[in-house]
């Protein structure tokens, strides 16, 4: 009997909730008018759980750098529009050299906490990230910076070897000098041209003397400067940031609170935001994307932009087998049908590179790799009787390595064919994808250069310039330089860029280096990364920036219609 | 009953130390260093990776990590994750969320299930026989991802009669259509399984006895028939339980539930072995204690199975 009674409850009511509903359908329609965000200023954003806390000198990932930029103000900030630096807490930054920087705030800038921001906080901070016992993420950061060899020392056998990194001789780097409150000065080690435009970046934050009472606490309470201080954090679920009444920036913030809402799937995600509970995300999945399905179902709230990622292959060069010759990796560039995958398999989401340089960034030069990227079966095949010629045979199979716990395997493969077909049955080889389960165990072969073939690499931009491309890349031993590139004469062009007094010389200095990594192809530029976003209809005004985040002070809630 | 329940917790013991030992070894085995992917495109500086290392004894032995876990689990410390948040909260957060899906999932399958597997076995050949029959290959064919878009958009984008995703409350209202999704798959194989075994027993010896005895329909049907029956339905459903705690990753995924199955992903995709350890040793303990409880539960359907 009990179960008879349940199943008619539980029949009756779900009746009943789809004729609500469809009442509420009807009926909800012409009540639109009433905004729900309207009545609490809350706007719902997507968001991911942050790796680490809110220690701006610790952060490296999109998840906790996104919510970092809305709660901390920099020195400098970023364009949203055109990714240029602009003024943010600095009043001014001025150089005669390059090397020596003195840097003045603005008067007035306040902490959540009502502490005054001082040109001691940006010392402090800068100390604390860079001293190597504190083992901040983004030490590295400034190693340019005058006295980093004494604040931070390196493990003379790497953190696999059973010896201990020295204690360093003093937590307080030498180039750095309070003046007064708010002034202070900054010596490198050598003319960066391109420090002012470094300094938007997150480590560059300053901390307020809270921090170092309890770093441990505030990492998840942090006190902040910026257009929104932080409210709560519930792990896994949601982060929640308010606008801050002090912002002293001349655009405020438009919305009362955001809520960073933490989705594990893209998808559902989206299908919040086609129902309107969330009001922007930022990562349109690619099952929307397929056939521009997204911008039917949103209208005119979908948002299209370019963003300063690059897709690139390199190649091991350390390896004999698989390194190749230049000739070769030409070849291999010249048979890759860039344009036929970008419009295929994303759906012109993506733009065909060529160039080394994201197309968004001061000092992008278009077709610097020219020629050698542009599909051309024919001189792909001249390209590889070339590089056999000098001597180069191409192992029988040559793998493509990507990790496989991320959307990578269809541009692969479609890349792997393009190229097996540009080259024909008669090339002595064949191109294949394949696969490593996590990006950790992708990242760890890399890094231990043990990699057996071309494998995938991406760069995001840290700062919109196009150093940010070539010296953590291509420079020898660079951090990033996972193919070992080694160019003497390309060192040195670059050094010459990096200590060049006039931006606009070292900027044409730059694009030379760039140049000549056409004649050794050490990476293939693939294609840049377009931007897909969307926002609900309840608001209105948002903007997207060059990093492919919200830009918080854009957001504003729609008023009643 | 009683010495046959305490030796099987005893049993337990040994069950336990062997398997969490093997989850600690097989974590250890893992190729990749967890530290390798956290910077992204840059290796992370070398002072970073030590103090990670050292804070989290990756640097030790494997045996002074098992004993250093043991003594954690049983003092109940469970420390904190890769991202320096506390584990126990996070557990504390998302495991009554998922026990609350995976009751309500249970729950809609042994309803359902059952109930349409009696009603097909007992007129067996019938027209209701067959709606269940086909339906239920119907959601045999349908995987889970398919059932739960399907639902969503349906139910939540198109009709808006639910919101397409959970909240964090993760209200029982709220998780109605997940646990529908969830148990959808394995509705149809209980009411696959109580058909065949219905069927089986109506033409056994003790049916017909009672039914010349002269009972009501009702009687023979849900005291003798049913009881009798339902021994290898309940096998299926009480590993069900066990296998439903450890989250539904594609379901949880599906609607944004912040359940176990979501956490114990990110955690194995970041290498993050102090939430897998966890986690998978005390779903180890889920699944021993269900078992336990459906070997009792055995009894008291057929008095005839007796413990020594």
């Amino acid at each position: 009997m009990r179960v008879t009674k349940g199943a008619k409850i539980a029949a009756g009511s779900a009746l009943l909730a789809l004729g609500v509903a469809a009442c509420g359908g009807g009926g909800g329609s012409s009540s639109d008018g009433g905004n729900p965000r309207t009545a609490t200023g809350t706007v719902y954003i997507r968001g991911c759980e942050p790796q680490t806390g809110f220690v701006p000198g610790n952060i490296n990932e999109t998840c906790g750098g996104t919510v970092n930029d809305f709660v901390y103000s920099k020195l400098v900030k970023y364009n949203p529009d055109t990714a240029a630096p602009e003024l943010d807490q600095a009043a001014s930054i001025d150089t005669t050299d390059n090397k020596v920087w003195t840097i003045k705030l603005k008067p007035g800038l306040k902490w959540s906490d009502g502490t005054p921001v001082t040109a001691k906080n940006y010392v402090d901070a800068w100390n604390y990230t860079a001293y190597s016992p504190n083992a901040q993420i983004g030490s590295s950061w400034f190693a340019d910076v005058q006295g980093f060899d004494k604040v931070n020392t390196a493990d003379p056998d790497g953190p696999d070897g059973p010896k201990e990194a020295p204690k360093p001789e003093t937590d307080k780097l030498s180039g750095l000098e309070v003046v007064d409150d708010t002034t202070f000065k900054v010596t490198l080690n050598a003319p960066t041209a391109v420090f002012r435009t470094k300094l938007g970046y997150i480590t560059f934050a300053a901390l307020p003397d809270a921090f170092f009472k309890n770093p441990q606490g505030f990492a998840q309470n942090p006190v902040t400067n910026g257009p929104f201080k932080f409210v709560k954090w519930d792990h896994n679920s949601q982060i929640v940031v308010a606008a801050n009444p002090d912002y002293a920036g001349a655009e405020k913030p438009k919305v009362k609170q955001i809520v960073y809402k933490m989705y594990k799937d893209d998808d559902a995600a989206y299908a919040d935001l086609v129902s309107n509970n969330l009001d922007f995300t930022e990562l349109i999945p690619p099952s929307a994307l397929a056939g521009d399905k997204w911008k039917t179902d949103l209208g005119d709230r979908a948002i299209e932009g370019q963003q300063g990622v690059i897709q690139t292959v390199s190649f091991p060069l350390y390896d004999k087998e698989f390194g190749g010759n230049a000739d070769f990796r030409k070849a291999i560039s010249l048979a890759v049908d860039r344009k036929t995958i970008t419009d295929k398999i994303f759906n012109k989401g993506r733009v065909p590179l060529d160039s080394w340089v994201s197309p968004i960034v001061e000092g992008y030069k278009a077709g610097s790799c020219g020629e050698f990227c542009t599909y051309d079966p024919t001189k792909a095949k001249d390209f590889l009787n070339k590089a056999k010629q000098e001597g180069y045979t191409p192992p029988k199979e040559f793998p493509i390595w990507y990790n496989g716990d991320s959307a990578h395997k269809e541009w692969v493969d479609a890349m792997a064919n393009s190229i097996n077909q540009a080259l024909g049955s008669d090339a002595g080889f064949t191109v294949v994808g394949k696969s490593m389960p996590t990006f950790d165990e992708f990242r760890s072969v890399i890094t231990e250069h043990k990699i057996k073939g071309m494998f995938r690499t991406g760069w995001q931009m840290d700062y919109p310039h196009i150093e940010d491309f070539l010296n953590p890349l291509v420079k020898t031993g660079a951090s990033s330089n996972d193919g070992l590139y080694s160019n003497k004469a390309l060192d040195e062009k670059l050094h010459e860029a990096d200590v060049a007094t006039d931006q606009n010389q070292s900027v044409s200095l730059y694009q030379q280096a760039e140049a000549m990594l056409a004649e050794d192809l050490p990476t293939i530029p693939l294609w840049s990364y377009g931007l897909q976003a969307g926002t609900s209809k309840w608001v209105t005004g948002v903007k997207v920036t060059p990093f492919g985040e919200l830009d918080p002070l854009s957001i504003q809630i729609k008023a009643a219609a | 009953m009683g010495r046959y329940t305490i030796r099987r917790l005893l049993q337990l013991i040994p069950v336990l130390l062997g398997t969490t030992f093997l989850i600690n070894y097989m974590v250890w085995q893992l190729p990749g260093d967890p530290f390798a992917g956290r910077c992204g495109q840059r290796p992370c500086p070398d002072s970073y990776v030590s103090a990670m290392r050292a804070q989290f004894g990756l640097d030790q032995p494997i045996l002074v990590q098992y004993w250093q876990f043991l003594k954690n689990m049983l003092t109940g410390n469970l420390g904190v994750d890769f991202n320096q948040v506390p584990v126990a909260a996070q557990l504390g957060d998302a495991w009554p969320i998922t026990i609350r899906l995976a009751l309500l999932a249970v729950a809609i399958e042994a309803v359902i299930g059952i109930s349409a597997g009696v009603l097909s076995g007992l007129k067996r050949g019938g027209f209701i026989d067959n709606v269940v029959t086909i339906s239920t290959l119907f959601l045999l064919s349908l995987p889970v991802f398919v059932t739960g878009f399907l639902l969503q958009w349906l139910l939540g984008v198109q009709l808006q009669v639910i919101t397409p995703t959970v909240s964090d409350e993760a209200t029982i209202t709220e998780l109605l259509v997940p646990a529908f999704v969830l148990a959808s798959l394995n509705m149809a194989f209980t009411a696959r399984l109580t058909r065949t075994s219905i069927v089986e027993n109506r033409r056994s010896d003790y049916v017909r006895t009672a039914i010349a005895k002269g009972l009501t329909n009702r009687r023979v049907v849900g005291v003798h028939l049913l009881r009798n029956s339902l021994i290898p339905v309940l096998t299926f459903l009480g590993t069900e339980v066990g296998s439903l705690m450890s989250g539904a990753i594609i379901t949880e995924g599906i609607f944004n539930i912040h359940g176990i199955g979501g956490l114990l992903y990110r955690a194995i995709t970041g290498q993050d072995y102090t939430i897998v350890v966890p986690i998978a040793s005390l779903l180890v303990l889920v699944y021993l204690v269900s078992n336990l409880l459906v070997d009792l539960l055995y009894g008291v359907l057929d008095p005839r199975i007796r413990y020594e």
